[in-house]
């Protein structure tokens, strides 16, 4: 990450340096400026559905560790997530805790037999959570999965209400058309006119009906297991047509460049909401217009999506907070504070990253990084 | 209508008014316009606000325009905007808000400003005339 701008930076009468965080420093698990803690080495032994939700949700947190995960079954779920994650596999336990010396150990297998053995494999101060303690854990973890996926419905649903100015403003521009066609018909008497505005009028129509049905579908409750290819492309111009009800897009200009293989494995609902948050915010911060430009392009087999304004930036001191759940600089009603938590969420459960570079008074970058052929398997059981 | 002829003649025949149509959708331009003119008005036309600024300002329109009828949510120069401008140097045209948006603060803050009507989309042909009749009412007392 770079350094924030020094006071000289700001007296050279140089433009201020680009400020540049990303959720792995940021978020939940401390702030900007907070000394790193040393991270708790953690080994999983069982790669089954407990074992996968745990590699899920502790790889998010900066303080922790996962430095291994092991399984007999070659086909458990949670050892392709692992090697997604670059995380170390292991067939034995007993490797698993000899090479990787973790400070805990939590047994996900469900063998009542393994905290013994584990035990014997350990040196002693080494922490294992096994049998209910691990039960409990995996009850947490699924409560959080539960809680990420309410925050992220409540955005969605507090979001739709912002788009209300635009709804209104598309709906009722056709129905004008159609009110007026409608009235004129009932005086037309020539034919091939009455012809016309009755085709027109059903153009109207149909383009009322697109709009509730991009909303309706839009609203609907993300399905849980749905994850699929999804083409990257499509999911922005999609996301651009939706965000169009909540900001006004007339003074910004839309500069677009695309990388046509552009495809991330992820839920489609998910990685749409991430595109409407981030274009949402971005035209947000161009109040007097400016330019949008949202791009694709491949980095290592992976898909890169850029979202740039030419907006107000965001102000250092603020860089380090705007993935914590609730913090906004909107004003109140304007903003739940969830979108850049829930997307930080929603990137990393598909494995990937979220970069902001921004400068104030100039704009401001989200790279979101999806990785080559990941596969999530989150909810799979083993 | 013809009780509120501005008093100028266009093609011969006679007509009721000058109105300045200012909406970035043509259908709505196109639909009013199809209305106003069935009721004898000379109907002008403007995609956004400094289109409409621009009409206002050349030539005999200085003078001869009678009624705005304006959008709120434009680009370039927004309804907000180009109302403001208006009403500070062509005070004595009435305006008329058609917007597809219903916002009651924005509503009372434009009536508080002098705009003479406040209508929301979809509006009946009957009411958008009785609205333009009164803005032309206006109008021809302003003349005086």
């Amino acid at each position: 990450m770079n350094p924030e701008p020094t006071k000289s930076d700001h007296s050279a009468g140089r433009p201020p340096a680009p400020v540049t965080t990303t959720d792995r420093l940021s978020g939940l698990d401390g702030y900007e400026g907070t000394p790193a803690p040393t991270p708790t080495k953690i080994a999983i032994v069982g790669a089954g559905r407990g074992g996968t939700a745990m590699l899920t949700l502790l790889h998010q947190l900066r303080t922790v560790e996962v430095v291994g995960i092991a399984d007999r079954c070659a086909d458990a779920p949670g050892l392709r997530h692992a090697h997604d994650l670059h995380v170390p596999v292991f067939e034995e336990s007993a490797d698993l805790l000899r090479v990787t010396e973790p400070d805990l150990v939590i047994d996900v297998t469900g063998d009542a037999a393994m905290e013994k053995t584990l035990r014997q494999q350990v040196p002693a101060g080494v922490g294992i959570l096994s049998g209910p303690s691990s039960r409990l854990l995996y009850d947490l973890v699924q409560h959080e999965f539960a809680l990420q996926a309410q925050l992220l419905q409540t955005d969605k649903l507090a979001g739709i209400g912002s788009f209300a100015a635009g709804i209104a403003h598309d709906m009722n521009n056709p129905l004008q058309l159609i009110l007026g066609l409608a009235e004129n018909l009932t005086e037309e008497r020539d034919l091939e006119t009455v012809h016309l505005q009755a085709r027109d009028i059903v153009e109207a129509v149909k383009r009322t009906t697109a709009i509730c049905r991009d909303l309706t579908s839009y609203s609907r409750r993300t399905s849980a297991r749905s994850d699929q290819a999804v083409p990257i492309n499509a999911k922005l111009d999609e996301a651009l047509k939706i965000a169009r009800y909540a900001v006004g897009l007339q003074d910004i200009e839309v500069r677009k460049s695309y990388w046509p293989e552009a495809t991330a494995i992820g839920n489609p609902d998910e990685i749409l909401h991430v595109f409407i948050n981030l274009i949402t915010n971005a035209v947000q911060a161009m109040e007097r217009g400016g330019v949008l430009t949202i791009a694709t392009s491949t980095v290592d087999g992976g898909t890169v999506v850029k979202i740039s304004d030419t907006g107000h930036g965001i102000p250092p001191d603020v860089m380090g907070r705007i993935f914590e759940p609730f913090f906004t600089t909107k004003p109140p009603g304007k903003g739940t504070g969830l979108g850049l938590y829930n997307i930080k969420n929603v990137v990393h459960r598909m494995h990937g990253s979220i970069d902001v570079e921004s400068q104030v008074g100039r704009g401001t970058t989200f790279t979101v990084t999806f990785p080559h052929d990941v596969r999530v398997e989150d909810g799979n059981p083993s | 209508m013809n009780e509120f002829k501005s008093g100028f003649f266009m093609g011969g025949e006679s007509c009721n008014g000058r109105v300045l149509v200012v909406d970035d959708e043509p259908d709505i331009r196109k639909v009013v316009r199809m209305t106003l003119q069935k009721a004898g008005y000379e109907v002008l036309e403007a995609e956004n606000g400094a289109k409409a600024i621009e009409t206002i300002n050349t030539g005999e329109n200085r003078l001869l325009l009678d009624v705005i009828i304006c959008d709120i949510r434009m680009p370039k120069v927004n309804g907000i905007e180009a109302i403001a401008y208006f009403r500070q140097n062509y005070p004595r045209v009435p305006l008329i808000v058609l917007t597809g948006f219903p916002d009651t603060d924005m509503a009372t803050s434009l009536l508080r400003q002098g705009v003479v009507d406040y209508l929301v989309k979809p509006v009946e042909g009957e009411k958008l005339k009785a609205s333009v009749a009164r803005a032309m009412e206006q109008r021809e007392l302003a003349r005086l």
